[in-house]
């Protein structure tokens, strides 16, 4: 169906953008993607990623938004149904599993990758931390788990992830090292925080 | 896509529920961490010390870190854009 409004049109073209802009920067790195390539892959001309996205870290900062929309969604869903622990832990794969590709180069790439971006990625990570914490605290009232440091809670799960999704290529056999491995380090974790 | 909500103007927090807005009024641009009881945006002093400590108790990063990490990103946010 075509869009009825020059706004709608702006919506999906910027939408196309994103989408187009993740898989490249999972295929060949965000470093290694020029925004030139990401308007040519959708056969776009530059000035139309220009207008959306004058510069490409803005382009990199939209795609982490895009993760952060699908995981808070994803955290909403998992609340509705279960509120532990193991459940928040599950919800956070299946969005890494998602978008792994992508999410695999940007955490290679994270240090290297300037101070907005990388901080666009910390608040996302600060949201992951909140939710974990939260999970864990309900587990510890009701006698499931023990306490545990906020900041220690989340570097120790998103530690033992990001291992994983870094060398992929070494733990996995197949594309998705989440699909793989996730169900081993949810229920690692899960033995780590018990009493 | 998922659907998108509105993020805040100041410090970029996606705003999904009304709780999350300024006074819970999801017409206000601002949400509840960076405005006074009023709705009122607070000084930029104010939402930079607020995003450092978030940074630093979510993650455990130095306060020198979180701090130069917060103003990368609040400096192209709506509010504080152009602020020198």
């Amino acid at each position: 169906m075509q869009p009825a409004t020059r706004q709608e049109q702006k919506v999906v073209t910027r939408d196309r953008l994103v989408n187009a802009a993740m898989a490249l920067f999972a295929r060949n790195g965000i470093a290694g993607t020029t925004t030139a390539e990401v308007a040519k892959s959708v056969r776009m001309s530059h000035g139309v990623v220009f207008l959306h996205f004058p510069t490409r870290d803005e382009l990199v900062i939209a795609v982490i938004d895009e993760f952060g929309r699908r995981l808070s969604a994803e955290f909403r869903q998992a609340f509705e149904r279960d509120l532990g622990l193991r459940a928040v832990l599950q919800a956070h794969l299946r969005v890494l599993a998602e978008l792994e590709p992508f999410y695999a180069r940007l955490v290679t790439e994270a240090p290297m990758l300037p101070p907005k971006v990388r901080s666009t990625l910390m608040l996302l990570h600060a949201a992951v931390s909140y939710e974990l914490f939260q999970a864990l605290e309900r587990e510890r009232k009701a006698g499931r788990a023990r306490k545990i440091d906020r900041a220690l809670l989340f570097n120790t799960w998103i530690g033992l992830v990001h291992h994983y999704l870094v060398n992929r290529d070494l733990f996995a056999t197949g594309d998705s090292v989440i699909a793989e491995k996730g169900d081993s380090l949810v229920n690692h974790f899960m033995a780590l925080v018990k009493p | 896509m998922a659907e998108k909500c509105p993020a805040c103007g100041s410090c970029g927090m996606p705003m999904e529920k009304p709780e999350d807005f300024a006074l819970g009024d999801v017409t206000r641009p601002y949400c509840r961490h960076c405005t006074d009881a009023r709705g009122e945006l607070l000084p930029f002093d104010k939402v930079l010390e607020t995003n450092v400590r978030f940074y630093v108790e979510s993650q455990g990063v130095t306060p020198a870190a979180a701090d130069a990490m917060a103003r990368a990103m609040l400096a192209d946010m709506p509010a504080w854009r152009g602020r020198h």
